[in-house]
């Protein structure tokens, strides 16, 4: 089950601790971690709402645990606070979001891509974040493992966009040996004792670097902790380096967006009709461009293994002179909104929009039928 | 950068005690961030008196605030004590983590009645119900301070706030009674106006293995005192006076016994309510669970 590979992979990762509260569809992901995690030593903890679950998470995360939280749309709206929080003081936590549909209560067990852009936009002030949007079991093990790791790197929210159908797939899931898993995983490291830097900050020729963490309980620590602009000793800074402390936060992870996004590019070349799809539909796409193909329609896909940071300047290369771009989403168009963005005059968009429910491969087709008729 | 103030090189300390604290070590000197007559810097006072003569690991107390005038008081707590300024209302679940990633640690929450009784109440009462061992000190001035003099849960009936028509007239939410019935192991009510007594709550609870809840009562002069009277109509205005109108609302728990509802309306009972040392605490609880799991060996493969 893609809840169960999830959490198999959060394990893998080193996952040492994990405080959640039951909602449709994640919950098999606590059910399963609830004996997962103090049989290895750790601590698994159900909290009494969402907002105490991620603040336990980063209670944990400063005691040095790697952490973890799933929930659903509802529950991730009710972290934002924390998120924003945790955002400013570079707290690594990884957040699964099992997305459901909404808005409201919605059917909670109909997936919707709707959380694109509350992952990234729900909390307060300007912060950037490390979504990944897996497509088969397979990946939610792999790509929660990068996530883990993303996070440790670049101490900024880490999301993995699974959705209730994802969720609850069974397929086959290939876990590697223990010790080619270890190898992939990056660890925790303890705080820097010689330059008792603690947060991001610009070397004299400008070069931003992440320095680990703070953790308490052990020496070094910032005189204290509060999240307000702040130095990389911690100390708040005043207003006027406020803007250079935001401009540290989002550039330690758009200046590497090459090395964080990732993209599949599939028979894009020669295309002149391009898909763009992530998480389920990109899954569905693949068949689409290979019976397409075999019709004679030069089309191509690109698919967003990481949906944030969005890699604008690859996509702006990739797409550059084709004429038609695809974007089946499972909600009405989010991040058509952001392919609108680097796209040339020359091209036009079309969407199509699926909520509730994954597309199935012939609606896609149809699409691309008549759009190629029209060439 | 603003530049950096400077202090009087030959100037002492005016308190022994300033050099304990964060910015006395870092500065050599350093005055109070609150205003004229307010409890704060009293509380922050008796709190690292305490903390130095019981010759505490400072690394293994780590403090969680709330948010609210009392987040100030970093800069006079205990220098060694590591300090995280929670948002408004988590300082539980914060602590809740803290303690259970590292059970070593002994986590101190301090919090307001806005925060603990009014935003946080959720995580106020299910850390109480755990039982984790955590000291909450828990601040009540009965208003809203840091936003300008907003009616609080805990508002007295019959005094004006900044967002009541006329007098505050909603029932007011008791927080020792709600750490009792939530199962907290150690609980007090005690006033500033009682120093010594509030120390020996305080070494208590240090000491205590489970939640500890220690409620103090303190005067807000600024957003309480100026816009109020007490009952013979005598201004509020000053911190003297408040300590007098604190002094003359509170009543010892063994007298309160004797006191029917009415004589007690309006009053806070003070002393210790509860210390139950043999309580299960939550974070041994889990470390039997976690023992009795690595030694089964089961997989735990769905």
């Amino acid at each position: 089950m893609g809840n169960v590979a999830m959490a198999e992979g959060a394990m893998a990762a080193g996952l040492q601790f994990f405080a959640g509260y039951p909602i449709t569809p994640s919950t098999e992901v606590l059910e399963l971690l609830s004996h997962r995690l103090p049989e290895t030593g750790g601590t698994f903890i159900q909290m009494e709402d969402e907002i105490a679950s991620i603040n336990a998470m980063i209670g944990a995360s400063l005691a040095g645990a790697k952490v973890m939280t799933a929930t659903s749309g509802p529950g991730t709206a009710l972290m934002a606070e924390t998120i924003s929080m945790a955002a400013c003081l570079e707290i690594p936590f990884v957040i699964c979001d099992v997305q459901r549909n909404g808005p409201g209560t919605g059917f909670v067990t109909a997936p919707h891509h709707n959380d694109i852009m509350q992952c990234k936009y729900s909390g307060n002030g300007e912060y950037e974040v490390i979504a990944f949007a897996p497509m088969s079991c397979q990946e939610l093990f792999d790509l929660t493992i990068e996530a883990f790791n993303m996070a440790e790197k670049f101490r900024c929210p880490t999301f993995i966009l699974s959705d209730a159908y994802l969720g609850h797939l069974h397929e086959q899931v290939r876990i590697p040996p223990a010790k080619e898993l270890e190898a992939r995983v990056v660890e925790r490291l303890p705080p820097d004792r010689e330059t008792k830097r603690f947060f991001t900050f610009r070397d004299d020729a400008g070069a931003i670097h992440i320095p680990p963490p703070p953790r308490v309980g052990q020496d070094p620590f910032p005189a204290y902790l509060f999240s307000q602009p702040h130095g990389a000793d911690g100390i708040p800074v005043e207003k006027d380096r406020a803007l250079e402390f935001i401009e540290r936060i989002c550039h330690k992870v758009t200046d590497n967006v090459d090395s964080i996004a990732m993209t599949d590019e599939y028979l894009v070349d020669d295309a002149d009709i391009i898909i763009i799809a992530y998480g389920l539909p990109a899954r569905v796409s693949y068949d689409v461009v290979n019976k397409a193909r075999s019709t004679g329609i030069a089309i191509g896909l690109i698919r967003l293994v990481t949906v944030w940071p969005f890699p604008y300047e690859k996509l702006k290369q990739l797409i550059a002179g084709k004429r038609v771009l695809i974007l089946p989403e499972m909600n009405q168009g989010m991040i058509a909104g952001e392919i609108e963005r680097v796209m040339d005059e020359l091209s036009r968009i079309e969407r199509i929009p699926s909520i509730g429910d994954i597309h199935h491969p012939d609606s896609i087709m149809k699409v691309v039928k008549e759009v190629a008729r029209k060439s | 950068m603003t530049p950096k103030p400077e202090f009087y090189p030959n100037e002492q300390p005016e308190h022994p005690l300033t050099l304990k604290s964060m910015m006395g070590a870092k500065e050599g000197n350093f005055g109070s961030l609150f205003c004229a007559g307010c409890g704060y810097g009293i509380i922050g006072q008796l709190f690292t008196k305490v903390f130095d003569k019981e010759a505490l690991d400072p690394l293994a107390y780590p403090l969680v605030l709330g948010i609210g005038c009392y987040t100030q008081m970093v800069t006079i707590l205990h220098h060694g004590i590591q300090k995280i300024v929670a948002l408004h209302g988590r300082a539980p679940a914060i602590a809740t983590g803290l303690k259970l990633a590292n059970p070593s640690l002994k986590p101190i929450v301090m919090t307001g009645d806005g925060d603990c009784l009014g935003i946080g109440t959720n995580h106020f009462v299910h850390l109480c119900r755990r039982n984790l061992d955590c000291l909450v000190i828990l601040f009540n001035n009965g208003i809203y301070g840091m936003t300008g003099g907003q009616v609080a849960p805990t508002t007295p009936k019959g005094y004006k706030t900044g967002t009541t028509m006329g007098p505050a007239f909603e029932n007011t939410i008791d927080g020792v009674q709600l750490a009792l019935a939530a199962g907290a192991s150690h609980v007090a009510r005690i006033t500033i106006a009682h120093p010594r007594t509030f120390m020996k709550y305080l070494k208590t609870g240090l000491k205590h293995e489970g939640t500890s809840v220690i409620e103090v009562i303190t005067p807000c002069v600024t957003y309480f005192g100026k816009k109020n009277v007490d009952n013979g109509g005598n201004s509020l205005a000053s911190g003297g006076a408040m300590l007098q109108w604190i002094r003359h609302s509170t009543t010892w728990r063994n007298q309160a016994a004797l006191l029917d509802d009415d004589e007690l309306a309006g009053k806070y009972v003070i002393g210790e309510f509860k210390l139950d040392g043999g309580k299960l605490e939550y974070s041994e609880q889990y470390d039997q669970i976690r023992k009795r799991a690595m030694k089964s060996g089961d997989d735990g493969t769905v």
